[in-house]
């Protein structure tokens, strides 16, 4: 990861993404947009993390089904457009609601994408929870070979006449991927515990879940969070 | 919960059974959800999803045992989804997060294995889909979208000359669809479970 925000690790990610959920959360909608330019200025200084969600069809038009029916439904109508009766209350409330939408679902892009698997571990790690860091990495490495057994066990039960008996071939598919998927399990424990590996021991890399930038930038975070809140209330 | 209990092999199997899980969300669910647009039949393909993913992480729990096991297989699948080429989803990975909670939750009130246990576990875990998209909607938009969604009723039932009880009725009606199919998806974990260790020879 390059950018300006280089020294940051995984902690800081993560507690950007829980500042932004609580902000979400307290924030009036006329103040979200605030949110939403600091969120949009973090995944930019991030090479743009989580920023490729905004160019997807499926996203906006998600976002068009709520904002559309707004102006019919929310609100006194109060502006013609040809036929139609139109809120102006209701359209504002509608584009709120976006504002919302996009801030919540870049704040989670934006910390998500940012962190490689490789980091999520050392937050594992760092978190005392070794064990979940290394199901996590068994877990991204074993996605090809259960693709490639399930395949195969398709392509043998199917090549046995399965499709005319297809509940047996069901149940009969269901067992053999889990049985062989266990059995390629006991494998992993046996190259795991042949390396002497110890889910519970305290692997010490010499990082701390939280370095000094990460506690200034945090710092930094509460500070804002608080000013946000403290305008809220007009003080 | 106490992971320092965890033996390597527990860690393997429940990377094993949430590779599985993610497996299916990354490929099935991306499929069902092209074949059934979320904007169209959100009630289809969720429930698809969310029957297997219960069949897979209670066939994991059945194999380890032990308190977390189905929490730790549903953060290893949430994560697996998060890191998929799609790119990060909040709907599918909160839904699978909550749907593993409470899997977890049914499988505390008693330790021992318990056929009545996954029929339960099931039950609420499918059942999470109906107020997950309220939850979902009202994160993503706000208490507006409440109103929306509710003039949105009324509305319809007009148009449809149907009484607003019949809304209700409908959505009751769903949600036992979903009860049902949570039970079945805990029987069928149960059963299949305990086929493959009588075969592996692990009973």
């Amino acid at each position: 990861m390059t950018g300006l925000c280089t020294p940051l690790g995984p902690g800081s990610y993560l507690a950007f993404l829980l500042w932004a959920l609580l902000l979400v959360a307290l924030l009036s909608d006329s103040q979200l947009w605030l949110l939403l330019i600091i969120v949009l200025a973090f995944g930019w200084l991030n090479r743009r993390a989580g920023w490729q969600v905004l160019a997807r069809r499926r996203f906006w038009l998600f976002i068009l089904s709520i904002v559309a029916p707004a102006p019919f439904v929310l609100g006194e109508p109060n502006v013609r457009w040809g036929v139609l009766r139109l809120s102006q209350a209701g359209l504002e409330a509608g584009l709120w609601m976006v504002v919302r939408a996009v801030t919540l679902t870049l704040a989670f892009s934006v910390s998500l994408e940012v962190l490689s698997v490789t980091q999520m571990v050392d937050l594992f790690d760092a978190l005392g929870l070794r064990g979940l860091g290394f199901a996590l990495g068994v877990a991204l490495n074993l996605g090809s070979v259960l693709r490639d057994m399930v395949e195969a066990t398709y392509h043998t039960l199917r090549l046995r006449g399965g499709r005319r008996r297809p509940f047996q071939s069901l149940r009969l598919f269901l067992i053999t991927v889990i049985a062989n998927a266990l059995r390629y399990g006991d494998d992993v424990v046996k190259a795991a515990s042949a390396r002497a590996f110890d889910p519970t021991a305290i692997q010490w890399r010499g990082n701390h879940i939280l370095e000094g930038a990460d506690k200034a930038f945090i710092a930094g975070l509460v500070v804002l969070g608080i000013g946000l809140l403290l305008d809220k209330t007009g003080i | 919960m106490k992971f320092s209990a965890y033996t390597v092999r527990d860690w393997v199997y429940v990377a094993l059974f949430g590779a599985l899980w993610g497996t299916l969300e990354i490929t099935l669910g991306a499929y069902l959800h092209v074949i059934f647009p979320p904007l169209a039949n959100t009630f289809f393909s969720g429930l698809v999803m969310a029957g297997m993913g219960v069949v897979v992480a209670l066939v994991g729990s059945y194999f380890v045992p032990r308190t977390g096991a189905v929490l730790s297989i549903g953060i290893i699948t949430a994560l697996l989804k998060a890191v998929s080429l799609g790119g990060v989803k909040v709907g599918p990975m909160v839904a699978i997060l909550a749907g593993a909670v409470l899997m977890e939750v049914a499988l505390l009130l008693k330790r021992v294995p318990a056929s009545w246990r996954y029929v339960l576990a099931g039950s609420l875990a499918v059942s999470w889909n109906l107020p997950h998209k309220f939850v979902m909607m009202r994160l993503l938009y706000g208490k507006g979208f409440t109103e929306v969604y509710l003039q949105m009723i009324r509305e319809g039932s007009q148009l449809l000359g149907l009484d607003m009880g019949y809304a209700v009725a409908i959505i009751g009606a769903l949600f036992v669809v979903r009860l049902v199919v949570g039970a079945g998806a805990g029987w069928l974990a149960w059963e299949l479970a305990g086929l493959v260790a009588r075969r592996m020879g692990r009973e």
